[in-house]
């Protein structure tokens, strides 16, 4: 067995230190799946915590790392396969959404990630289960994830589903990987379902929001945001046309949406969609709000506070108040994700299996594991 | 005691079967294979599945969950002498209108609940062909589709959160009535996996607002070629109607002959698409898809008038399993999935398979998502033909594999396809899946032999889990 210094010595694709990401032995940024298999089997060998990192924006959700090993999937970066007339594209993880949705529109087609992504990666959206406003339409983003390839805790390279929009092929492991924040395995490479970006896109200010979601007949999204409502219109001239006036509201041309919430301290507050006006309620004045109507999200920003009395509500009706960014100090004193699921035993056999030796984002998903 | 008298105190003599007669009747699900099936048990209440479950544990008896028994693939038939766990009975309704959403027992009708809710402006939007028949307990076992899920996506989209009873006889709930539930995606995992991870003994679905208004347009094709063209343009040009369906020629002479649906018999090939929304939206829609099937040589283009002939069209998609009948006594139904583009080079290869056998083949598919189900139709009584049907099913998954296809899109893999498995799969993602289902059921309690092929579980890949971790 060599040395722990001379395995880490050894990982391959080296790179200096990321800004944000915290302090490791080693920084990796693997050019190749067969890459990250090397760096996951060295890894479990010796035990190294490994943080997977994308573009460092959803890493504030769940428990804090101290890893030894940071791997970027910023040298997997490679659009695999794109079939537009099939409606799907294969990318490897490391791909910034904000350069697929550009590459996408110009086919006319969209793969409904967030709208404002920042510099997150396909991989990372894939990874943390995060969906853009058009989720009220298009359904979230693990409904649209069409096939998977994992490495695991332990290198193995494991692929699930497949390239084609209809499969019941086996046991769902794309979904199993959405939203497993990196607990399972490295999301390497990713196929995505595709929608056609509709050719018209228009949106409309109302005062009464779950009024025009009604009357709108599906539309893209409805936003509110601080008091002021949102909905957005797609589809042909005449639906955007239809929709707006079966609103009762003037329509201006284009989709403006809400950018992420200022504060450095921020929750994602998760209720069944008919409390969502109460769970509005229950926020603080002092704090600022989005809200996704007909989904059940409201994303709140606001003074790093006492948030426990909006934890219970929130827990009481089915949902969640889920710390998503704050100080090191807020996740030492607060659990970020509140009660952990029921079938706790159950994820955890699940996570022991795909990754033995527990190196990846260790203590990061709900309950510790 | 035995297993009988234990399952007779708890659920009463008449909910369980023991009779030679109905062991046959619950032995066979719509497929072709038939299992063995010792006693049959028909509970109500979740209790009484977590009693079940740890009764026939405690007897090394397997457990094989089934609905309606509509399944194709054999997912529902016990492979090994085994208990059979009816939940027909399990059919109550709960409807939150609030939250557009109802917990449903697994024995509720699909198309029962679409009729409860419709009322109320809603449906459930997966419609399987076999809708008036299949239990969503069934879906969601399949992750099953129909015609409409080329917008609406296949169960698992419509599936909130599930109740379940395990391999220990606990009752867990997996999802639930709020988005993006915590912790990794048990739900996402639990339907479509055939039984084999748990009995499901309630399930919270999303119903679907029933649009304000719809077109159905029925065009016809000289070319299967122009067909799928159109197919292609409609997309291209931006529009995901509710449903594309196609079926060729033969298919429409045998749906003509048993409905008189009213499609060309002349034809092809006939598509069936479907837009949903507002008026105004349906009408631009139905507009682009007419100018798309003109430029594709359509010879036949019609709107249905009302909702009669709507009906009737359907009537006429929905049928074809039903007008096959007439024309052999005997069917073999496929489900495979291939990338849209490929649907023509697919189905020319398809036709030649079945005319190298010497079988009778029918085509109807879910033409928007390349979702085929080509259907040989024969006589089991001739000698021989059952052995070239099986060839010719192999060959054609081969073929749908090859152009980059998959197994199943919505009837799923059961005993059917299980050895097949290996043609999309390798050893590590089969293990991988199968790791999953040892998390779930150790002892593979729940229908044993599905899903995956034997061995699949493999020792010498990866690392043996750290000592003193957790579990």
């Amino acid at each position: 067995m060599t040395s722990v210094r001379s395995a880490l010595d050894g990982l391959p694709g080296q790179v200096a230190p990321i800004a944000g990401a915290p302090e490791a032995d080693a920084t990796v940024a693997p050019a190749s799946i067969e890459d990250v298999e090397t760096i996951l089997d060295t890894a479990s060998e010796h035990h190294l915590r490994t943080l997977v990192w994308g573009g460092g924006t959803h890493q504030g959700y769940g428990g804090r790392l101290d890893p030894v090993v940071v791997l970027s999937t910023a040298g997997l970066d490679r659009i695999v396969d794109f079939q537009p007339e099939d409606l799907t594209v294969t990318v490897e993880a490391g791909v910034r959404v904000a350069d697929l949705e550009k590459h996408l529109a110009e086919h006319g087609l969209t793969a409904a990630l967030p709208e404002k992504p920042g510099e997150a990666t396909v991989g990372g959206v894939v990874a943390a289960g995060i969906s853009g406003w058009r989720r009220a339409r298009y359904g979230p983003t693990r409904e649209r994830l069409l096939e998977v390839i994992l490495v695991t805790g332990d290198g193995r390279r494991v692929r699930g589903g497949g390239r084609v929009v209809k499969n019941v092929t086996g046991f769902d492991i794309p979904r199993l990987a959405t939203g497993s924040f990196g607990s399972l395995g490295v999301i390497a490479q990713v196929c995505l379902k595709l929608w056609p970006l509709p050719s018209a896109q228009g949106t409309v200010t109302v005062a009464d929001g779950d009024r025009a979601l009604a009357a709108a007949y599906r539309p893209q999204a409805v936003v509110e945001c601080d008091g002021s409502t949102k909905v957005f219109l797609g589809g042909t001239p005449e639906e955007v046309e239809g929709q707006a006036a079966a609103i009762g509201s003037p329509v201006t041309e284009g989709w403006d949406w809400p950018g992420e919430l200022d504060g450095d301290v921020r929750w994602s507050l998760r209720v069944p969609p008919s409390k969502l006006r109460t769970a509005i309620n229950e926020v603080r004045a002092d704090y600022a709000y989005q809200a996704a109507l007909g989904v059940g999200e409201v994303v709140i920003s606001g003074p790093d506070g006492d948030v426990d009395a909006l934890r219970k509500w929130a827990e009481s009706v089915g949902g969640a108040l889920v710390l998503i960014a704050g100080p090191p100090e807020l996740y030492a004193r607060i659990d970020p994700w509140g009660t952990p699921p029921a079938a706790l035993s159950l994820q955890k056999r699940i996570v022991q299996r795909f990754d033995p030796v527990r190196i990846l984002n260790p203590g990061r998903l709900p309950g510790g594991i | 005691m035995t297993l009988t008298a234990e399952l007779r105190d708890l659920l009463g003599h008449d909910r369980v079967l023991t009779e030679p007669l109905e062991r046959w009747v619950y032995g066979i699900d719509s497929g072709v294979v038939r299992g063995d099936a010792q006693l049959v048990a028909f509970p109500e209440t979740t209790a009484e599945v977590a009693s079940i479950v740890r009764l026939a544990r405690h007897y090394r008896m397997p457990i094989v969950a089934r609905g309606a028994g509509t399944g194709l693939a054999g997912g529902a038939i016990p492979t090994q002498p085994g208990l059979v766990v009816v939940l027909t009975k399990m059919n109550s309704v709960e409807i939150d209108l609030e939250n557009a959403t109802a917990w449903v027992g697994p024995g509720v009708i699909n198309l029962d609940l679409s009729k409860q809710t419709d009322p109320l402006g809603y449906h459930f939007a997966p419609d399987p062909s076999s809708q008036s028949a299949c239990t969503i307990g069934g879906n969601i076992a399949n992750n099953s589709g129909g015609p409409h899920c080329l917008a609406e996506g296949s169960t698992v989209g419509h599936v909130l959160a599930l109740e379940m009873v395990t391999a220990d006889g606990d009752v867990l709930v997996l999802g639930g009535p709020a988005p993006d539930p915590l912790g990794l995606d048990l739900r996402g995992v639990v339907v479509g996996s055939e039984g084999t991870l748990g009995i499901i003994t309630k399930a919270l679905v999303r119903l679907t607002p029933n649009p304000p208004d719809v077109r159905t347009l029925l065009t016809a094709f000289s070319r299967v070629e122009d067909a799928a063209a159109t197919v292609s343009g409609i997309i291209a040009r931006g529009v995901v109607p509710a449903a594309l369906e196609m079926m060729d020629q033969r298919m429409t002479e045998a749906v003509e002959r048993f409905v008189s649906a009213g499609f060309p018999t002349d034809a092809a090939a006939v598509l069936l698409a479907e837009v949903v929304g507002l008026s105004a939206a349906v009408d631009a829609e139905a507009a682009i898809i007419e100018e798309v099937a003109r430029e594709n040589n359509a010879t036949t283009l019609r709107v249905a008038a009302d909702e009669a002939e709507r009906a009737k069209l359907w009537l006429g998609r929905k049928s074809a399993f039903g007008a096959v009948a007439q024309a052999a006594p005997d069917y073999y139904l496929h489900d495979t999935v291939v990338p849209r583009t490929k649907l023509v080079e697919t189905m020319t290869r398809v036709y030649e398979i079945a005319d190298r056998h010497g079988i009778m083949m029918l085509n109807v598919f879910h033409a928007g998502d390349g979702n085929l189900h080509p259907l040989m139709a024969f006589d089991s009584a001739e000698e021989g033909m059952l052995a070239r049907v099986k060839a010719a099913a192999r060959e054609l998954v081969e073929v749908c594999v090859e152009v980059g296809g998959s197994l199943s899109g919505e009837h799923g893999i059961g005993i059917e396809k299980r050895e097949l498995m290996k043609l999309v799969f390798n050893e590590a993602d089969l293990d991988a899946q199968a790791r999953v289902r040892e998390s779930f059921d150790p002892d593979a309690v729940f229908n044993p032999d599905k899903v995956l092929p034997a061995g699949s579980r493999c020792f010498d890949l990866g690392r043996p889990p750290l000592e003193g971790m957790w579990v």
